[in-house]
């Protein structure tokens, strides 16, 4: 018989205690904040819920929640199933192995402001590559400084370039840990590709599908820099996501208060989601 | 300048003679009433704590410790069980989701119906009560 032996724990009290000090005590600070009002110099007065209230009422708030949505849902349609494509025609043995894998992993290696400002260049409509060949040699209107479809098709084309090899990545880690044996039965049967895919590279990709579907979650929920480097918000408000507005309230307006409720909604939002998707997508394994 | 000072000047005197008459105590630091569930709890320090929030955390933190003391001591084995949502859930995936159900149940009914929050409360214990039962 297994002897149960709870020493672990004790390996993931340094860990536990890092959380404690840059998760915890900020989130209990935010959460302070959010029922008292403050002018600076360490002085609250108590507010109750009204910041809560005014948030939730606010049709700012509303907004900027469902261009976040919006962009988050374009962000995970596009990058999951691309990143599963490209894995799939991604070699599994020789010398091209390297050579891709380090490929995909160069744009992850690009600070998230550096991203910002490379694609703020490559786009810009007169001086930027991309702006000049779209206005001048295509003679496509694009201007993503003044047109807010021009600023959404970019910061999305800008995160799918920036992060859709995080999900090449884990997905390709999947499809070469499924043996041949898989494949040669398959073949025996005279499956189809598509069943191929169905059956045996999509369950066995399953786990590390759900940890890049959660992280390309959160990511692109929280996402900051690369939209703010790139438009600023703008063109007017059309790229202000969630993270850009709440910024403005707390630190362009000084309304801790209200930007602390505001951060406590955001944070259930996000807690919720990933807890869906996870419960989701690991409920059959536990049966 | 000279407009400057006698705009000054005058301001000034008129404030001291309203002050003088009992006008606005907006100056005078509050008197210390005793304990209030909202004043500041530590004023010098920065976490802004307040008794209030205080207590909240101690309860979250609270039922943390007995949900672990319980999943420990009380109910080692047999542990897990699937509910009516089809979860398989344990001690503390329920208290997870009584708490972050809680806050949904609080957050929306601000948002629809505004304060007071008694209505809310009355329906988050009923939810946690549902959650250890049922969930």
């Amino acid at each position: 018989m297994k002897t149960e032996n709870q020493r672990a724990w004790f390996f993931v009290l340094p860990v536990l205690l890092l959380v404690a000090f840059n998760a915890l005590v900020p989130i209990m600070t935010v959460v302070n904040y959010s029922v008292q009002e403050t002018f600076g110099n360490n002085v609250f007065f108590w507010q109750g819920l009204d910041w809560f209230e005014n948030i939730l009422r606010s049709d700012r708030f509303h907004a900027a929640l469902g261009r976040q949505f919006l962009f988050t849902f374009l962000i995970l349609i596009i990058e999951v199933p691309l990143g599963i494509i490209v894995a799939l025609s991604m070699p599994k043995k020789g010398f091209w192995v390297p050579v891709c894998l380090v490929t995909m992993a160069l744009p992850m290696l690009i600070p998230w402001n550096v991203v910002g400002s490379m694609w703020n260049i490559f786009t810009l409509p007169n001086i930027g590559l991309l702006g000049y060949f779209m206005n001048d040699v295509l003679g496509v209107n694009y201007d993503m400084t003044q047109q807010p479809i021009s600023a959404w098709i970019t910061i999305v084309v800008m995160d799918v370039w920036h992060w859709t090899s995080l999900v090449v990545l884990l997905s390709y880690a999947g499809l070469v840990s499924i043996p041949d044996a898989y494949y040669q039965a398959a073949k025996i049967d005279g499956a189809s590709p598509w069943k191929v895919f169905r059956y045996i590279q999509l369950p066995k990709m399953k786990t590390v599908l759900t940890i890049a579907v959660l992280l390309r979650f959160m990511d692109s929920f929280n996402i900051y820099t690369e939209p703010f480097v790139l438009t600023g918000g703008g063109p007017g408000n059309s790229t202000t996501l969630l993270s850009i507005d709440l910024v403005k309230i707390a630190l362009g307006q000084f309304d801790l208060g209200p930007a602390a409720a505001m951060s406590l909604i955001y944070f259930a939002i996000t807690l919720l989601v990933s807890w869906l998707f996870y419960t989701l997508m690991t409920k059959d394994d536990a049966q | 300048m000279g407009i400057f000072w006698r705009i000054f000047g005058s301001l000034l005197a008129s404030t001291s003679s309203a002050s003088a008459q009992g006008w606005g105590n907006v100056t005078k630091k509050e008197v210390d009433e005793g304990f209030s569930w909202t004043a500041p709890l530590w004023p010098s320090f920065w976490m802004a704590w307040t008794p209030a929030t205080f207590l909240l955390f101690c309860g979250i933190f609270g039922a943390i410790a007995v949900i672990g003391v319980l999943e420990v001591v009380k109910y080692r084995d047999g542990i897990e069980r699937r509910g009516i949502l089809g979860l398989t859930t344990t001690l503390g995936d329920r208290l997870f989701i009584s708490l972050l159900g809680t806050a949904y149940i609080f957050l929306a009914w601000l948002g629809i119906f505004g304060q007071p929050l008694w209505w809310p409360l009355a329906i988050s214990i009923a939810w946690g009560v549902f959650c250890f039962r049922k969930v």
